[in-house]
C-alpha cells in the first residue's frame, strides 16, 4: 500500500492561504466618502411596510445609524428631524437604521424625542456590518447618484453648523 | 526537520501578526453595546458616590493615599 508523504512546503503554503482568507473574512472595511453607498433595506422599526434608500434616489440623504441606549442620539435626532424641516423634501431626506435588539425599547425612545423621518428596524445588524459602522451614532450624508460623500462618526451640538452647510453645499450643488 | 520548524515558525508569527484582527470577531460591535452602555454595567455608576468613597479612602489610608496621589496621612483633609 502506498502511502502519501505530505510536502511540508504545499501544506504551508496552504496554511498561510488559510489565515489569509480567514484574516480578510473578519475584516469590514468601513465605507469611505466618495464609495457609491451600499444598498439600506428593510423593515420600518413602526410596522409601516418596507423602507429602501433606492426609493429616494435623486434626493440627497442623510442616513444616520442610531440606538435607544445611545447617549449622543439623544441629541442627534432632534438635530436631524430640524434639517428634515429646514431643507425641500424634493431635495432632502433623513433616514434613520435603527440597531436596538428590542424595538420596544426604540419606540419607548421616540416617544420621548418624537421625528418626522423613518427608522429601519435592523436587531440583526446587517447594515452596520455593511457600512463598517465605528462608533454610535454614525451618519453618512449621501449624494443624489448615491455617493458617500461624508461620513459622520459620534454627534455633539456644535456639529451641527458644519453638517447644515455641508447638506446645503450638496443640494446647491446638485449632486 | 529544520525546514519545516521554519516553516510552522513562520505560520505561528503570520498567525500572531493577524491575531488582533481575527479577534474582531469576538469583540463586541460598536452597535452591540447595549448591555454595556446600561448606567449599572459602569465602573463608577454614581459618580458622586464613588468620588465621595475616594475622599474617605484618601483620608483614612494614611501614607497610602487613597487612589495613588502624593501626601495624605494627617486625616485633615
Amino acid at each position: 500500500m502506498r502511502t502519501r508523504i505530505p510536502n511540508p512546503r504545499a501544506s504551508a503554503v496552504r496554511a498561510l492561504t488559510l489565515l489569509a482568507v480567514l484574516a480578510l473574512a473578519v475584516t469590514a472595511d468601513a465605507v469611505q466618502s466618495g464609495q457609491k453607498s451600499p444598498a439600506v433595506a428593510g423593515a420600518r422599526l413602526d410596522g409601516q411596510g418596507q423602507l429602501s434608500l433606492a426609493e429616494l434616489k435623486g434626493k440627497v440623504v442623510y442616513l444616520d445609524f442610531w440606538a435607544s441606549w445611545c447617549k449622543p442620539c439623544a441629541l442627534s435626532l432632534p438635530a436631524l428631524d430640524a434639517f428634515r424641516k429646514e431643507f425641500p423634501s424634493k431635495d432632502f431626506a433623513v433616514l434613520a437604521v435603527n440597531v436596538d435588539r428590542d424595538p420596544a425599547l426604540a419606540k419607548a425612545f421616540l416617544s420621548r424625542r418624537p421625528v418626522g423621518y423613518p427608522s429601519v428596524f435592523d436587531a440583526k445588524g446587517e447594515l452596520p456590518v455593511r457600512f463598517g459602522v465605528e462608533t454610535m451614532p454614525t451618519s453618512f450624508l449621501i449624494d443624489r447618484d448615491g455617493v458617500i460623500r461624508r461620513v459622520h462618526r459620534g454627534f455633539r451640538k456644535e456639529d451641527v453648523p458644519e453638517l447644515r452647510s455641508a447638506i446645503q453645499e450638496l443640494i446647491r450643488s446638485g449632486r | 526537520m529544520l525546514r519545516l520548524v521554519a516553516l510552522a515558525a513562520l505560520c505561528a508569527s503570520c498567525a500572531g501578526l493577524m491575531g488582533c484582527s481575527t479577534m474582531e470577531m469576538f469583540q463586541v460591535r460598536p452597535w452591540e453595546r447595549e448591555a454595556l452602555a446600561r448606567r449599572d454595567m459602569a465602573w463608577d455608576p454614581d459618580p458622586l458616590e464613588a468620588q465621595l468613597q475616594s475622599h474617605i479612602h484618601f483620608a483614612k489610608e494614611a501614607s497610602l493615599a487613597g487612589s495613588g496621589a502624593g501626601g495624605g496621612g494627617c486625616g485633615c483633609n
